[in-house]
């Protein structure tokens, strides 16, 4: 327990001294969600505010998305810079250590997206205090998912700047495939097909489910799929950080 | 359990039989045994590539043997490598601070992944960063510290939570002397404690102070002792002539009944007494010496004498040799 502690603690530490990074982690979705929203809504068939509150949800998923990942991204920094070894050569369990990253990049990301959740009364949704409740579970889990994603991926990694180059060519298509920015309603069957297999996807239509009540996937299979996709991807950065021969 | 006690409590700090590591096609340890004793400073010295920090983190449990075993105080460094790593510290050859960080949080927070309580690890940094004056610098980034200061913070961290052995890997690497003094300094205060060092450098002035040393070099131990039984090894005094053409004068040398040894400082002798050699030498030798110096022999001379080689040439290429040299 008190290794896990530390591993957050030296996280949320870190986030302090570096706060800016939360501002400019706010600019890309902020970015999505008026200039998209504004423009592509004019032209849709759901009208200005009903695009925008269709991808409010999509874009609350962006942010959370690539701020852990970017989170996860200092693990492979500390690694460059030999920071990592200092803490893997702590008698901390290997699970703690994995679970502790995971958990403080889901942290790390609810920072910004809290900030966008405040912008909700001035795109006029108002939400009854259950659906509130039900959106802001729905974003932890969707942060601890894209955590756990992160962090199991960036463990594997040792160049700061090979990572980014894969984490962008794997992060823009999860997030086009999601539905987070357009129904996949009529979309080819393939890429429905692609759609299903990612995690993103059910995080999304899970915080858009809470706020239009309107779900793409039974809410119980997207919960469960999320719940998968944490313990694998958890278990498989525990690994990781327990092989160690290189450290 | 009974047993099991007594089996940690008597066995040495640390103890090594029969290692090899193997990476590839590379042997880079080649069957190590050895046992360091509790309460002592332990240098591995040798040239770089020698294996030293291969054994090194075999014993500090970052690396795995292919063959034979490690203990740490009793523990396996293998299968029990989080009880070695509850007792032990370490300061790595590369700099490891988190430099975003103040000084004093660098502390605090591998206090608390050693265990430690939130207090306790407040209180623990405090300490240290008095001990090792450390003080005036405890607010400041670690990224902004001068490089000795940042050792001695990792030499701190390493200490937070009160290790029974520390290991240092060529921890003063690239700092002053001013540094250097300072750094090693604390370090034996800790030894003084009743601590375990394990180190590894090939600075030989680094080694001069440990109790004993392990001279290492293509995996294997070439010697051990106390700095004066290996240069007792050597026997008598050392004899260094910087000459016009020193291989020349080795070669006349040979012939003449010496065994001259090549190294960047000049041709080197090892005799029961130099400075009668001396005279005979410098009337005789074809060509002209520059330069004749006798001392007591360093570790320097004693590396030199089992391999050939200068030590802190570093980069394990053989020095010149006159053809037709013994091996």
């Amino acid at each position: 327990m008190r290794g896990l502690f530390a591993v957050i603690m030296l996280d949320l530490k870190r986030l302090w001294v570096d706060r800016v990074r939360l501002v400019s982690s706010l600019i890309q979705p902020l970015l999505y969600l008026f200039v998209l929203g504004s423009g592509l809504g004019a032209s849709s068939r759901m009208g200005g505010s009903g695009y925008l509150h269709y991808i409010y949800p999509g874009v609350l998923g962006l942010s959370l998305l690539f701020s852990s990942v970017f989170a996860a991204m200092l693990i492979v920094f500390d690694r460059q810079i030999g920071f990592l070894k200092a803490v893997l050569v702590a008698p901390v369990p290997r699970v703690a250590i994995a679970l502790g990253k995971v958990l403080s990049g889901a942290i790390q990301a609810l920072v910004p997206a809290t900030i966008l959740l405040l912008l909700l009364p001035l795109l006029g949704m108002d939400l009854s205090l259950l659906s509130l409740l039900e959106l802001i579970g729905t974003m932890i889990l969707a942060a601890v998912t894209f955590s756990a994603l992160g962090v199991a991926t960036a463990a594997r990694f040792r160049s700061t700047t090979v990572f980014p180059i894969i984490g962008n060519a794997v992060l823009l298509p999860m997030f086009f495939l999601s539905g987070a920015l357009y129904p996949l309603d009529s979309a080819p069957t393939w890429l429905r097909w692609l759609a299903r297999i990612d995690p993103v996807a059910y995080a999304v239509d899970l915080m858009r489910g809470a706020i239009l009540d309107r779900y793409a996937y039974p809410p119980l299979l997207s919960l469960a799929v999320l719940l998968g996709f944490i313990g694998v991807l958890t278990w498989l950065a525990t690994r990781v950080f327990a092989a160690g021969e290189d450290t | 359990m009974a047993e099991d006690k007594a089996r940690i409590s008597d066995a040495p700090a640390l103890e090594a039989r029969g290692l090899h590591k193997r990476y590839g096609a590379v042997h880079a340890l080649r069957g190590i045994d050895l046992a360091v004793w509790r309460g002592e400073m332990f240098a591995l010295l040798g040239p770089n590539g020698a294996g030293k920090t291969t054994l090194f983190s075999i014993f500090a449990t970052l690396l795995k043997p292919s063959e034979g075993t490690a203990h740490v105080l009793g523990f396996d460094s293998v299968r029990e490598r989080v009880a070695v790593r509850q007792r032990m510290g370490i300061v790595f050859q590369e700099p490891a601070l988190e430099g975003k960080l103040s000084v004093r949080d660098n502390l605090y927070l591998m206090g608390l992944f050693y265990g430690l309580s939130s207090r306790a690890a407040r209180t623990r940094s405090a300490e240290l960063l008095v001990t090792l004056g450390l003080e005036d610098v405890s607010t400041r980034e670690a990224q902004k510290l001068s490089g000795g200061q940042k050792r001695r913070v990792e030499l701190a961290r390493a200490l937070v939570a009160t290790p029974e052995v520390l290991f240092l890997d060529e921890a003063t690497l690239g700092l002053d002397v001013d540094a250097r003094r300072l750094f090693w300094a604390e370090v034996r205060r800790y030894v003084g404690a009743g601590g375990t060092v394990f180190l590894t450098t090939h600075y030989m002035d680094e080694a001069e102070p440990a109790d004993r040393i392990a001279l290492i070099d293509h995996g294997q131990i070439l010697a051990l002792g106390s700095p004066q039984e290996l240069k007792n090894r050597v026997g008598g005094g050392v004899l260094l002539l910087a000459t016009d053409d020193d291989t020349q004068a080795a070669a006349w040398l040979r012939e003449h009944g010496h065994q001259p040894e090549l190294s960047a400082r000049g041709v080197l002798l090892v005799e029961s007494e130099p400075a009668a050699v001396l005279p005979d030498v410098l009337a005789h030798l074809p060509v002209r010496t520059r330069r004749a110096e006798v001392h007591e022999p360093s570790l320097e001379d004693v590396f030199l004498k089992l391999t050939g080689r200068a030590l802190e040439d570093g980069n394990g290429k053989p020095a010149p040799r006159v053809p037709g040299g013994q091996p």
